[in-house]
Protein backbone atom coordinates (compact mmCIF):
# COMPACT_ATOMS: atom_id res chain seq x y z
CA UNK A 1 0.00 0.00 0.00
CA UNK A 2 1.35 3.42 -0.89
CA UNK A 3 1.91 5.90 1.91
CA UNK A 4 2.78 9.55 2.37
CA UNK A 5 5.29 11.00 4.80
CA UNK A 6 4.31 14.18 6.65
CA UNK A 7 6.78 16.17 4.54
CA UNK A 8 4.70 15.29 1.47
CA UNK A 9 1.53 16.64 3.11
CA UNK A 10 -0.25 19.34 1.15
CA UNK A 11 -3.83 20.33 0.70
CA UNK A 12 -5.75 18.02 -1.57
CA UNK A 13 -3.69 14.94 -0.67
CA UNK A 14 -5.91 11.87 -0.19
CA UNK A 15 -5.10 9.76 2.83
CA UNK A 16 -6.66 6.92 4.77
CA UNK A 17 -7.67 7.60 8.39
CA UNK A 18 -9.22 4.76 10.41
CA UNK A 19 -10.15 3.14 7.14
CA UNK A 20 -11.99 6.18 5.80
CA UNK A 21 -10.84 8.13 2.76
CA UNK A 22 -9.92 11.69 3.70
CA UNK A 23 -8.45 14.72 2.03
CA UNK A 24 -6.01 17.18 3.61
CA UNK A 25 -7.56 20.64 3.80
CA UNK A 26 -4.77 22.44 5.61
CA UNK A 27 -1.29 21.44 6.74
CA UNK A 28 0.82 23.36 9.24
CA UNK A 29 4.39 22.56 10.30
CA UNK A 30 4.85 23.11 14.04
CA UNK A 31 8.23 22.96 15.70
CA UNK A 32 9.32 24.40 19.01
CA UNK A 33 12.94 25.60 18.75
CA UNK A 34 14.19 22.77 20.92
CA UNK A 35 11.56 20.15 20.39
CA UNK A 36 10.24 17.55 18.08
CA UNK A 37 8.45 18.71 14.95
CA UNK A 38 4.76 18.10 14.31
CA UNK A 39 2.31 18.61 11.53
CA UNK A 40 -1.05 20.00 12.52
CA UNK A 41 -3.46 19.00 9.83
CA UNK A 42 -7.10 19.69 9.04
CA UNK A 43 -8.60 16.63 7.42
CA UNK A 44 -11.93 16.23 5.68
CA UNK A 45 -13.51 12.82 5.82
CA UNK A 46 -14.77 12.23 2.30
CA UNK A 47 -17.47 9.83 3.48
CA UNK A 48 -19.04 12.03 6.13
CA UNK A 49 -17.84 15.44 4.98
CA UNK A 50 -16.72 16.17 8.55
CA UNK A 51 -13.51 18.14 9.10
CA UNK A 52 -11.29 17.12 11.99
CA UNK A 53 -7.94 18.37 13.27
CA UNK A 54 -5.16 15.87 13.74
CA UNK A 55 -1.54 16.14 14.78
CA UNK A 56 1.21 13.96 13.36
CA UNK A 57 4.80 13.58 14.44
CA UNK A 58 6.86 14.91 11.55
CA UNK A 59 8.43 12.07 9.65
CA UNK A 60 5.56 9.67 10.36
CA UNK A 61 3.69 8.35 7.41
CA UNK A 62 0.06 7.64 6.69
CA UNK A 63 -1.51 5.33 4.19
CA UNK A 64 -2.55 6.83 0.90
CA UNK A 65 -6.19 6.50 0.00
CA UNK A 66 -6.96 5.12 -3.43
CA UNK A 67 -9.24 8.02 -4.32
CA UNK A 68 -9.70 9.37 -7.83
CA UNK A 69 -11.88 12.07 -9.28
CA UNK A 70 -13.08 11.10 -12.75
CA UNK A 71 -15.39 12.68 -15.32
CA UNK A 72 -18.37 10.48 -16.12
CA UNK A 73 -21.57 10.83 -18.07
CA UNK A 74 -24.84 10.00 -16.33
CA UNK A 75 -26.72 7.24 -18.16
CA UNK A 76 -29.79 6.06 -16.23
CA UNK A 77 -31.12 4.69 -12.97
CA UNK A 78 -32.58 1.26 -12.41
CA UNK A 79 -34.17 2.36 -9.16
CA UNK A 80 -31.41 0.99 -6.91
CA UNK A 81 -28.34 2.27 -8.69
CA UNK A 82 -27.37 5.26 -10.77
CA UNK A 83 -25.22 4.34 -13.73
CA UNK A 84 -22.39 6.47 -15.04
CA UNK A 85 -19.96 5.96 -17.91
CA UNK A 86 -16.38 7.11 -18.30
CA UNK A 87 -15.86 9.86 -20.85
CA UNK A 88 -12.36 8.72 -21.82
CA UNK A 89 -13.67 6.45 -24.58
CA UNK A 90 -13.33 3.28 -22.49
CA UNK A 91 -17.13 3.02 -22.02
CA UNK A 92 -16.34 1.73 -18.54
CA UNK A 93 -19.43 1.97 -16.35
CA UNK A 94 -19.83 2.58 -12.62
CA UNK A 95 -22.96 2.18 -10.52
CA UNK A 96 -23.48 4.54 -7.59
CA UNK A 97 -25.79 3.68 -4.71
CA UNK A 98 -28.65 6.00 -3.78
CA UNK A 99 -26.87 7.12 -0.60
CA UNK A 100 -23.74 7.99 -2.59
CA UNK A 101 -25.73 10.16 -4.98
CA UNK A 102 -27.61 11.75 -2.07
CA UNK A 103 -29.03 15.21 -2.74
CA UNK A 104 -27.31 15.36 -6.11
CA UNK A 105 -30.16 13.20 -7.45
CA UNK A 106 -32.13 16.38 -8.12
CA UNK A 107 -29.41 17.55 -10.53
CA UNK A 108 -29.00 14.28 -12.41
CA UNK A 109 -29.61 14.68 -16.11
CA UNK A 110 -28.89 12.15 -18.79
CA UNK A 111 -25.80 12.85 -20.93
CA UNK A 112 -24.55 15.47 -18.47
CA UNK A 113 -20.95 15.09 -17.19
CA UNK A 114 -20.40 14.65 -13.44
CA UNK A 115 -17.27 14.21 -11.34
CA UNK A 116 -17.39 10.80 -9.72
CA UNK A 117 -15.06 10.26 -6.79
CA UNK A 118 -13.96 6.64 -6.70
CA UNK A 119 -12.63 5.09 -3.50
CA UNK A 120 -11.00 1.68 -4.06
CA UNK A 121 -12.72 1.68 -7.42
CA UNK A 122 -16.25 2.25 -6.08
CA UNK A 123 -18.17 5.53 -6.29
CA UNK A 124 -17.89 7.54 -3.08
CA UNK A 125 -19.38 10.85 -4.15
CA UNK A 126 -21.01 12.50 -7.14
CA UNK A 127 -20.34 16.17 -7.82
CA UNK A 128 -22.55 17.97 -10.35
CA UNK A 129 -21.21 20.70 -12.63
CA UNK A 130 -21.51 24.15 -11.02
CA UNK A 131 -24.09 25.15 -13.62
CA UNK A 132 -26.63 22.92 -15.28
CA UNK A 133 -29.38 23.59 -17.83
CA UNK A 134 -32.78 22.08 -17.05
CA UNK A 135 -36.26 22.34 -18.50
CA UNK A 136 -39.25 23.69 -16.57
CA UNK A 137 -42.00 21.06 -16.44
CA UNK A 138 -44.38 22.78 -14.07
CA UNK A 139 -44.94 26.36 -12.93
CA UNK A 140 -47.73 28.92 -12.70
CA UNK A 141 -48.44 30.69 -15.98
CA UNK A 142 -46.09 33.53 -16.78
CA UNK A 143 -47.22 37.13 -16.54
CA UNK A 144 -47.21 38.71 -20.00
CA UNK A 145 -44.91 41.68 -20.35
CA UNK A 146 -43.50 41.29 -16.87
CA UNK A 147 -39.88 40.69 -17.79
CA UNK A 148 -38.10 43.06 -15.47
CA UNK A 149 -40.16 43.24 -12.31
CA UNK A 150 -39.09 41.54 -9.12
CA UNK A 151 -40.93 38.66 -7.53
CA UNK A 152 -40.55 34.95 -7.96
CA UNK A 153 -42.48 31.72 -8.02
CA UNK A 154 -41.57 28.06 -7.64
CA UNK A 155 -40.90 25.97 -10.73
CA UNK A 156 -40.43 22.21 -10.98
CA UNK A 157 -37.61 21.15 -13.30
CA UNK A 158 -37.19 18.01 -15.38
CA UNK A 159 -34.99 16.39 -12.71
CA UNK A 160 -37.60 16.96 -10.00
CA UNK A 161 -35.77 19.88 -8.39
CA UNK A 162 -37.85 22.86 -7.32
CA UNK A 163 -36.27 26.28 -7.74
CA UNK A 164 -37.49 29.83 -7.40
CA UNK A 165 -37.70 31.53 -10.78
CA UNK A 166 -38.80 34.98 -11.99
CA UNK A 167 -42.50 35.41 -12.72
CA UNK A 168 -42.03 35.56 -16.50
CA UNK A 169 -40.67 31.99 -16.80
CA UNK A 170 -42.98 29.52 -18.54
CA UNK A 171 -43.28 25.75 -18.83
CA UNK A 172 -40.97 24.34 -21.49
CA UNK A 173 -38.25 26.93 -21.04
CA UNK A 174 -34.70 25.77 -20.33
CA UNK A 175 -33.03 27.47 -17.37
CA UNK A 176 -29.47 27.76 -16.17
CA UNK A 177 -29.23 26.75 -12.49
CA UNK A 178 -26.36 27.05 -10.02
CA UNK A 179 -26.18 23.59 -8.41
CA UNK A 180 -24.13 24.83 -5.45
CA UNK A 181 -26.88 27.15 -4.25
CA UNK A 182 -29.90 25.80 -6.10
CA UNK A 183 -30.50 29.29 -7.50
CA UNK A 184 -31.87 30.30 -10.88
CA UNK A 185 -29.15 32.06 -12.91
CA UNK A 186 -30.70 32.88 -16.26
CA UNK A 187 -32.58 31.51 -19.22
CA UNK A 188 -30.39 29.10 -21.14
CA UNK A 189 -28.81 30.50 -24.25
CA UNK A 190 -30.51 28.88 -27.22
CA UNK A 191 -28.16 26.78 -29.27
CA UNK B 1 11.12 32.19 -9.73
CA UNK B 2 14.24 33.83 -8.46
CA UNK B 3 12.68 37.20 -7.77
CA UNK B 4 12.82 38.78 -4.29
CA UNK B 5 9.95 37.76 -2.02
CA UNK B 6 9.91 40.90 0.13
CA UNK B 7 8.17 44.06 -1.07
CA UNK B 8 10.03 47.36 -0.84
CA UNK B 9 7.99 48.21 2.28
CA UNK B 10 9.06 44.96 3.86
CA UNK B 11 12.70 45.55 2.95
CA UNK B 12 12.47 48.94 4.67
CA UNK B 13 10.81 47.43 7.73
CA UNK B 14 13.52 44.78 7.82
CA UNK B 15 16.35 47.29 7.58
CA UNK B 16 14.74 49.42 10.24
CA UNK B 17 14.28 46.49 12.63
CA UNK B 18 17.89 45.37 12.17
CA UNK B 19 19.09 48.91 12.84
CA UNK B 20 16.93 49.17 15.95
CA UNK B 21 18.16 45.84 17.31
CA UNK B 22 21.75 46.94 16.78
CA UNK B 23 21.28 50.31 18.41
CA UNK B 24 19.45 48.73 21.35
CA UNK B 25 22.42 46.44 22.00
CA UNK B 26 25.08 49.05 21.24
CA UNK B 27 23.47 51.41 23.72
CA UNK B 28 23.97 48.64 26.26
CA UNK B 29 27.68 48.39 25.46
CA UNK B 30 27.39 45.14 23.55
CA UNK B 31 30.06 44.38 20.97
CA UNK B 32 28.90 43.08 17.63
CA UNK B 33 30.94 40.12 16.48
CA UNK B 34 30.98 38.38 13.17
CA UNK B 35 31.29 34.61 13.48
CA UNK B 36 31.85 31.88 10.87
CA UNK B 37 28.81 30.21 9.41
CA UNK B 38 30.54 26.82 9.31
CA UNK B 39 31.12 24.98 12.56
CA UNK B 40 33.20 21.87 13.19
CA UNK B 41 30.54 20.33 15.41
CA UNK B 42 26.78 20.75 15.16
CA UNK B 43 24.35 21.43 17.99
CA UNK B 44 23.65 18.26 19.93
CA UNK B 45 19.89 18.80 20.34
CA UNK B 46 18.17 15.54 19.49
CA UNK B 47 15.54 17.26 17.36
CA UNK B 48 17.77 19.56 15.38
CA UNK B 49 19.13 18.63 11.98
CA UNK B 50 22.18 20.50 10.75
CA UNK B 51 23.33 20.75 7.16
CA UNK B 52 26.69 19.19 6.51
CA UNK B 53 29.26 20.99 4.38
CA UNK B 54 31.48 19.18 1.91
CA UNK B 55 34.25 20.50 -0.28
CA UNK B 56 34.20 19.87 -4.05
CA UNK B 57 36.17 16.65 -3.59
CA UNK B 58 33.49 15.38 -1.24
CA UNK B 59 35.48 15.77 1.98
CA UNK B 60 33.55 16.68 5.07
CA UNK B 61 34.29 20.26 6.16
CA UNK B 62 31.78 20.87 8.93
CA UNK B 63 28.20 21.94 9.57
CA UNK B 64 26.22 25.07 8.84
CA UNK B 65 25.52 26.87 12.10
CA UNK B 66 22.15 26.20 13.63
CA UNK B 67 22.96 29.03 16.05
CA UNK B 68 26.15 31.00 16.76
CA UNK B 69 26.15 29.77 20.37
CA UNK B 70 29.37 27.78 20.20
CA UNK B 71 31.36 30.68 18.73
CA UNK B 72 29.91 33.28 21.07
CA UNK B 73 30.63 31.16 24.14
CA UNK B 74 34.17 30.53 22.93
CA UNK B 75 34.61 34.28 22.54
CA UNK B 76 33.08 34.89 25.94
CA UNK B 77 35.50 32.57 27.68
CA UNK B 78 38.40 34.62 26.24
CA UNK B 79 36.82 38.08 26.42
CA UNK B 80 34.17 38.39 29.09
CA UNK B 81 32.30 41.28 27.48
CA UNK B 82 28.71 41.65 26.31
CA UNK B 83 28.66 40.28 22.77
CA UNK B 84 26.13 39.88 20.02
CA UNK B 85 25.98 38.50 16.54
CA UNK B 86 23.41 38.97 13.79
CA UNK B 87 23.69 36.44 11.04
CA UNK B 88 22.23 33.53 9.18
CA UNK B 89 21.43 30.26 10.89
CA UNK B 90 20.43 27.02 9.21
CA UNK B 91 18.21 24.16 10.23
CA UNK B 92 17.51 21.30 7.86
CA UNK B 93 13.98 19.97 7.41
CA UNK B 94 12.35 23.01 8.99
CA UNK B 95 10.04 24.53 6.47
CA UNK B 96 6.60 25.98 7.00
CA UNK B 97 4.66 29.17 7.65
CA UNK B 98 6.79 29.80 10.78
CA UNK B 99 9.98 28.12 9.61
CA UNK B 100 12.66 28.43 6.99
CA UNK B 101 15.81 26.38 6.63
CA UNK B 102 17.87 29.59 6.40
CA UNK B 103 16.92 32.44 8.67
CA UNK B 104 18.38 35.44 10.47
CA UNK B 105 19.26 35.07 14.10
CA UNK B 106 20.31 37.62 16.65
CA UNK B 107 22.07 36.12 19.60
CA UNK B 108 23.44 38.13 22.48
CA UNK B 109 25.38 37.21 25.61
CA UNK B 110 25.97 39.22 28.71
CA UNK B 111 28.36 38.27 31.48
CA UNK B 112 26.90 39.40 34.76
CA UNK B 113 27.37 38.26 38.31
CA UNK B 114 24.21 39.78 39.68
CA UNK B 115 20.95 37.88 39.29
CA UNK B 116 21.61 36.93 35.64
CA UNK B 117 18.24 35.24 35.16
CA UNK B 118 16.22 38.22 36.34
CA UNK B 119 18.41 40.61 34.38
CA UNK B 120 17.92 38.56 31.25
CA UNK B 121 14.13 38.60 31.55
CA UNK B 122 14.23 42.33 32.14
CA UNK B 123 16.41 42.91 29.09
CA UNK B 124 14.11 40.83 26.90
CA UNK B 125 11.17 42.87 28.17
CA UNK B 126 13.05 46.13 27.57
CA UNK B 127 13.82 45.11 24.02
CA UNK B 128 10.21 44.40 23.11
CA UNK B 129 8.94 47.47 24.93
CA UNK B 130 11.49 49.72 23.21
CA UNK B 131 11.41 48.29 19.71
CA UNK B 132 7.78 47.34 19.17
CA UNK B 133 4.31 48.59 19.95
CA UNK B 134 3.34 45.46 21.83
CA UNK B 135 4.27 46.83 25.26
CA UNK B 136 6.11 45.06 28.03
CA UNK B 137 5.75 41.26 27.86
CA UNK B 138 4.13 39.60 30.84
CA UNK B 139 6.20 37.02 32.69
CA UNK B 140 4.50 33.72 33.46
CA UNK B 141 5.85 30.37 34.57
CA UNK B 142 5.67 27.24 32.47
CA UNK B 143 4.15 25.44 35.45
CA UNK B 144 1.35 27.96 35.84
CA UNK B 145 0.45 27.78 32.13
CA UNK B 146 0.65 24.02 31.91
CA UNK B 147 -1.34 23.59 35.08
CA UNK B 148 -4.09 25.94 33.93
CA UNK B 149 -4.62 23.92 30.73
CA UNK B 150 -4.00 20.35 31.87
CA UNK B 151 -4.53 20.57 35.63
CA UNK B 152 -1.20 19.11 36.59
CA UNK B 153 2.28 20.18 37.54
CA UNK B 154 4.60 19.61 34.56
CA UNK B 155 7.61 19.28 36.88
CA UNK B 156 6.02 16.24 38.58
CA UNK B 157 4.42 14.75 35.49
CA UNK B 158 5.50 11.46 34.05
CA UNK B 159 4.94 10.34 30.49
CA UNK B 160 1.99 8.21 31.60
CA UNK B 161 0.14 11.24 32.97
CA UNK B 162 0.35 13.00 29.63
CA UNK B 163 -0.41 10.20 27.19
CA UNK B 164 -4.16 10.68 27.53
CA UNK B 165 -3.94 14.36 26.50
CA UNK B 166 -1.64 13.58 23.60
CA UNK B 167 -3.93 10.76 22.47
CA UNK B 168 -6.64 13.30 21.69
CA UNK B 169 -4.21 15.02 19.34
CA UNK B 170 -2.21 12.21 17.83
CA UNK B 171 -4.19 9.06 18.41
CA UNK B 172 -3.38 6.61 21.18
CA UNK B 173 -0.92 4.56 19.14
CA UNK B 174 1.37 7.48 18.32
CA UNK B 175 1.04 9.02 21.78
CA UNK B 176 2.09 5.79 23.49
CA UNK B 177 5.44 5.79 21.69
CA UNK B 178 6.42 9.29 22.84
CA UNK B 179 8.73 10.14 25.68
CA UNK B 180 8.12 12.80 28.33
CA UNK B 181 9.99 15.54 26.47
CA UNK B 182 8.06 15.02 23.24
CA UNK B 183 4.74 14.81 25.08
CA UNK B 184 5.42 18.06 26.94
CA UNK B 185 6.47 19.63 23.65
CA UNK B 186 3.44 18.71 21.60
CA UNK B 187 1.01 19.61 24.37
CA UNK B 188 2.66 22.94 25.07
CA UNK B 189 3.06 23.82 21.39
CA UNK B 190 -0.53 23.02 20.43
CA UNK B 191 -2.53 23.87 23.55
CA UNK B 192 -0.59 26.62 25.30
CA UNK B 193 1.54 28.54 22.79
CA UNK B 194 -1.36 29.75 20.62
CA UNK B 195 -2.65 31.71 23.65
CA UNK B 196 0.61 33.52 24.37
CA UNK B 197 0.08 37.04 23.06
CA UNK B 198 3.08 38.85 24.47
CA UNK B 199 4.52 36.67 27.19
CA UNK B 200 7.82 35.49 28.53
CA UNK B 201 7.54 31.93 29.77
CA UNK B 202 10.07 31.03 32.47
CA UNK B 203 11.29 27.94 34.35
CA UNK B 204 10.95 25.10 31.88
CA UNK B 205 10.88 21.40 32.70
CA UNK B 206 14.34 20.22 33.60
CA UNK B 207 14.28 17.72 30.73
CA UNK B 208 14.25 20.71 28.37
CA UNK B 209 17.32 22.40 29.84
CA UNK B 210 19.48 22.13 26.70
CA UNK B 211 22.38 24.46 27.56
CA UNK B 212 20.63 26.28 30.40
CA UNK B 213 21.34 25.97 34.08
CA UNK B 214 18.90 24.32 36.38
CA UNK B 215 17.59 25.84 39.57
CA UNK B 216 15.12 25.03 42.30
CA UNK B 217 11.74 26.79 42.26
CA UNK B 218 9.04 25.81 44.78
CA UNK B 219 11.01 22.68 45.63
CA UNK B 220 11.18 21.52 42.01
CA UNK B 221 14.18 21.45 39.75
CA UNK B 222 13.55 23.62 36.67
CA UNK B 223 15.48 24.82 33.61
CA UNK B 224 16.41 28.50 33.90
CA UNK B 225 15.11 29.34 30.45
CA UNK B 226 12.94 32.24 29.39
CA UNK B 227 11.09 32.16 26.10
CA UNK B 228 9.38 35.09 24.50
CA UNK B 229 6.16 34.51 22.58
CA UNK B 230 4.29 37.11 20.56
CA UNK B 231 1.06 36.35 18.77
CA UNK B 232 1.37 32.63 19.55
CA UNK B 233 4.80 32.22 18.04
CA UNK B 234 8.16 31.70 19.64
CA UNK B 235 10.32 34.78 19.08
CA UNK B 236 13.27 34.47 21.43
CA UNK B 237 14.81 31.97 23.78
CA UNK B 238 17.00 33.01 26.71
CA UNK B 239 19.24 30.84 28.89
CA UNK B 240 20.97 31.39 32.14
CA UNK B 241 24.00 29.72 30.64
CA UNK B 242 25.39 26.51 31.94
CA UNK B 243 29.12 26.95 32.63
CA UNK B 244 29.87 23.68 34.42
CA UNK B 245 31.97 21.65 32.02
CA UNK B 246 31.21 18.34 33.73
CA UNK B 247 27.48 18.85 33.55
CA UNK B 248 27.76 20.10 29.97
CA UNK B 249 29.58 17.00 28.81
CA UNK B 250 27.04 14.81 30.63
CA UNK B 251 24.27 16.58 28.74
CA UNK B 252 26.05 16.04 25.45
CA UNK B 253 26.26 12.34 26.38
CA UNK B 254 22.52 12.29 27.10
CA UNK B 255 21.74 13.94 23.78
CA UNK B 256 23.87 11.35 22.01
CA UNK B 257 22.01 8.52 23.71
CA UNK B 258 18.68 10.09 22.93
CA UNK B 259 19.67 10.45 19.29
CA UNK B 260 20.72 6.83 19.28
CA UNK B 261 17.40 5.75 20.79
CA UNK B 262 15.55 7.79 18.18
CA UNK B 263 17.62 6.28 15.37
CA UNK B 264 18.89 9.71 14.38
CA UNK B 265 22.43 10.34 13.13
CA UNK B 266 25.09 10.42 15.84
CA UNK B 267 27.11 13.62 15.73
CA UNK B 268 30.56 14.65 16.89
CA UNK B 269 30.79 16.37 20.26
CA UNK B 270 31.50 20.09 20.30
CA UNK B 271 34.91 19.75 21.93
CA UNK B 272 35.75 23.42 21.35
CA UNK B 273 32.76 24.45 23.45
CA UNK B 274 33.77 22.06 26.22
CA UNK B 275 37.30 23.51 26.12
CA UNK B 276 35.86 27.00 26.47
CA UNK B 277 33.84 25.92 29.50
CA UNK B 278 36.94 24.28 30.94
CA UNK B 279 38.83 27.54 30.53
CA UNK B 280 35.93 29.24 32.29
CA UNK B 281 32.74 30.80 31.04
CA UNK B 282 31.75 33.82 33.13
CA UNK B 283 28.37 33.86 34.84
CA UNK B 284 26.26 34.95 31.94
CA UNK B 285 23.02 34.76 30.08
CA UNK B 286 22.39 34.43 26.39
CA UNK B 287 19.34 35.12 24.25
CA UNK B 288 18.65 33.96 20.70
CA UNK B 289 16.06 35.89 18.74
CA UNK B 290 14.50 35.02 15.40
CA UNK B 291 14.72 38.29 13.48
CA UNK B 292 12.39 37.16 10.67
CA UNK B 293 9.76 36.05 13.19
CA UNK B 294 9.97 39.33 15.07
CA UNK B 295 9.65 41.18 11.76
CA UNK B 296 6.61 39.06 10.94
CA UNK B 297 4.74 40.02 14.11
CA UNK B 298 5.87 43.64 13.93
CA UNK B 299 4.61 44.03 10.35
CA UNK B 300 1.61 41.77 10.97
CA UNK B 301 2.60 39.67 7.97
CA UNK B 302 0.83 36.40 7.23
CA UNK B 303 3.84 34.26 6.37
CA UNK B 304 7.48 34.23 7.23
CA UNK B 305 8.47 34.07 3.58
CA UNK B 306 7.04 37.51 2.79
CA UNK B 307 9.37 38.90 5.51
CA UNK B 308 12.47 37.40 3.94
CA UNK B 309 14.39 39.09 1.16
CA UNK B 310 14.51 35.90 -0.87
CA UNK B 311 13.03 32.49 -0.17
CA UNK B 312 12.98 29.13 -1.81
CA UNK B 313 16.47 29.48 -3.22
CA UNK B 314 17.86 26.52 -1.33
Amino acid sequence: MASFSTNEFKSGLKILMDGDPCTIVENEFVKPGKGQAFNRVKIKNLKTGRIVEKTFKSGDSVEAADVMDLDMEYLYTDGDFYHFMMTDGSFEQHAAETKVVGDVVKWLKEQEIYVITLFNGAPLAVTPPNHIELEVIETDPGLKGDTAQGGSKPAILSTGATVNVPLFIEVGEVLRIDTRTGDYVSRAIKK
Amino acid sequence: MGRPTATINMLEARASLLAKLRSFLEARQSLEVDVPVIATAPASDPWLDSFTVHDPAGFHIGYLLSSPETYLKRLLSEHPYPLHSIGKAYRANEDGPQHAIEFTMLEWYRPTAERPFEEMICEMQDLIETLTEFGRPEVVSYRELFNSVFGLNPHDAEANDLVQFASDLLGSKAAATMDLDSLLNVLFATKVEPHLVNHIVIDFPVIQSALARTGIVDGKSVAKRAELYIGGSEIANGYYELSDVVEQSERFEKDHHRREALHRPILPTDQALLNALKKGLPESYGVALGVDRLLKVVTNAKTLSECMTFTGHL
